[in-house]
């Protein structure tokens, strides 16, 4: 595995929309020390890499398509039930455009 | 001993032999709740849970339906609506589902009581209990709370050992329910993946989240199998295939094949534990089963670890892409709306969970997913089809569910050793496969509990539940909870 860089790391947390305190960071740096290591065992197994990626655990087969018919819907009273910023019936974000 | 005392098998019977009325039972369990110390519970919902009672007071216990006023908590990665759900998480305090999870309509259906939504490892990450935004779950063996009951469905654990409630509902990514069933004296109860409807569950790692529960018999999971499996069409990955009569119970150990994981058995050292699973061993030959040696190989079971690591993070990282402070969660304003997500993302998520979402993003950068994620989900076929060739040959696969009794918080664990890599870890080949898979208490240490494994093959629960359930007859610890144990002098 290539060396993993704190500067990486940031950028990553960034793009996930959070940040985190500095030491994370450091602890992020061990725990992937530790994976490192842990994904070379990985490397030793027979015939890994001519694997063919498993994405479910057995195959599983839908044949069918829903009827396009609307089902439970939400109203729009409910979809803003959760929401903490709203106004005039529509959820309230800060301006886009200036 | 009190009518909670029993499994569900038992107190229906009570009821329906009017022994005991759903009130009375209810109000114990709330009282129970209550005085537990072990901080098991994000909501406990006593005046729902009176109501309810009350109203099934009037009505004529079916005799077919072991679920019938029956209390029960669910872990708080469960929709319920108009119930705060959290995930134990501050990123979802406050949000108050608009409709139930499948599985929780099930279980209304049945007129069974839920009392609660208990704690769990910050949004199902995590296997200590000690991760969610309440803080460290305990062991109910333990009242000085120095240890784990291990997680992350732990207050559900809590639940069914201090005999709460006779059934939990909890989830399994990688042992979420049967790693804490070890460390809690349970039963704990994964069917095959696509067995139960995981509609309403919150998304950790979709390719291995399954429902799953504690009950304190293999009889009481089959009653529960009956009622939750089945295909339900807000779940795409949910099976079609029929519904058994789980609780007709009509295979025997008598001519079974066991396979025993050598080199699982092999990363266990602790001689009280493996000392009571030669025991088992034993007894299963003395009633009719075979039971051998088989050897896996090695660099595939230290592969279990990191291909779960890999693939849950990388999974959770895009699941839950959607908690903004937006739409729900708690709101902390922001210039700009992408500010307003960063905001609510940085105070809303635990720096454990931040750090499993960098780990999963980084696996799916482009430059780096050939050598993490693929090379993960390569590894996770292999494994699963080394467990499957030997489940071809062998109904089951048993072994120690764990390498010890519950571990002492805080305790530090060498990463790269056999302990962590295999034995700590490697009950999450059930998940990459989906094979059921039932962790049952087999003994004590120092007063606290330990479990043994039996997984079989996928969709073949009515069998591996008809023998399990007669494992607990050679064991002899079935309806364990601290409310029957008696505790060995030292």
């Amino acid at each position: 595995m290539k060396k993993v860089t704190k500067d990486v790391l940031i950028d990553a947390s960034n793009r996930l929309l959070f940040e985190m305190d500095d030491r994370e960071y450091d602890t992020l740096l061990e725990e992937f020390d530790i994976i490192s290591k842990q994904m070379e065992l990985m490397g030793e197994i027979k015939g890994v890499d001519e694997a063919k990626p498993m994405t479910f655990p057995y195959e599983v087969i839908t044949t069918y398509l829903r009827e396009d018919t609307p089902k439970d819907t939400l109203s729009k009273e409910d979809a803003l039930k959760n929401a903490k910023n709203v106004k005039d019936g529509q959820i309230k974000l800060p301006k886009v455009v200036g | 001993m009190n009518y909670l005392d029993l499994t569900i098998k038992d107190i229906h019977s009570a009821l329906a032999n009017k022994e005991v009325k759903v009130s009375d039972l209810l109000k114990e369990a709330l009282s129970r709740a209550k005085e537990n110390k072990d901080n098991a519970f994000e909501t406990i919902l006593e005046i729902e849970a009176l109501k309810k009672a009350y109203e099934l007071d009037k009505l004529e216990v079916p005799k077919d339906n072991y679920l019938f006023g029956i209390p029960f908590v669910a872990k708080d990665n469960f929709s319920t609506k108009d119930i705060e759900t959290t995930g134990s998480s501050n990123i979802l305090n406050g949000y108050i589902p608009l409709f139930n999870a499948t599985v929780i309509n099930k279980l209304y259906e049945k007129n069974a009581i839920l009392i609660g939504k208990t704690t769990l490892d910050e949004l199902a990450m995590g296997g200590t209990g000690t991760s969610g935004h309440k803080g460290t779950t305990f062991n109910p063996y333990d009242k000085t709370h120095t240890h784990l009951i291990g997680g992350s469905s732990s207050g559900s654990a809590v639940s069914v050992s201090d005999a709460i409630t006779p059934f939990a509902l909890g989830s399994d990514t990688g042992d979420s329910v049967r790693k804490p069933a070890s460390n809690a004296g349970l039963v704990g109860f994964k069917p095959t993946w696509g067995r139960i409807s995981r509609f309403g569950l919150f998304p950790f790692a979709p390719s291995l989240d399954h429902v799953a529960y504690f009950t304190r018999s293999s009889f009481d999971a089959a009653i529960l199998l009956e009622a939750l499996a089945g295909r339900d069409e807000h779940d795409s990955t949910s099976s079609p295939k029929e519904v058994e009569k789980y609780t007709d119970f009509i295979d025997h150990i008598k001519g079974k094949k066991f396979a025993v994981i050598k080199e699982i058995k092999e990363s266990i050292t602790d001689e009280v534990l493996n000392k009571k699973f030669a025991e088992l061993v034993e007894k299963i030959k003395n009633k009719g089963g075979i039971v051998n040696e088989v050897s896996i190989d090695i660099n595939l079971l230290n592969a279990i670890f990191p291909a779960y690591f890999v693939i849950s993070c990388a999974e959770a990282t895009s699941n839950n892409a959607n908690l903004d402070g937006i739409k729900f969660g708690p709101n902390y304003g922001g210039k700009t709306y992408q500010e307003v997500m960063f905001n609510a993302r940085t105070k809303g998520f635990s720096n454990l969970i931040k750090r499993r979402f960098v780990i999963g993003s980084y696996a799916l950068m482009k430059e780096n997913q050939e050598e993490l994620f693929l090379r993960a989900q390569k590894a996770r076929r292999l494994i699963v089809n080394a467990f499957n060739d030997i489940l071809d040959k062998y109904d089951f696969i048993i072994n120690l569910a764990s390498p010890s009794v519950a571990p002492k918080i805080g305790a530090i664990s060498d990463k790269l050793s056999n302990t962590y890599l295999i034995a700590d870890n490697y009950l999450a080949y059930a998940n990459f496969g989906g094979q059921p898979s039932i962790t049952l208490p087999l003994g004590f240490k120092e007063n606290l509990p330990f479990g043994v494994n039996v997984t079989s093959k996928i969709f073949t629960e009515k069998k591996l539940l008809s023998v399990t359930s007669e494992l607990e007859d050679l064991i002899g610890l079935k309806n364990l909870s601290i409310r029957t144990y008696k505790k060995e002098e030292k």
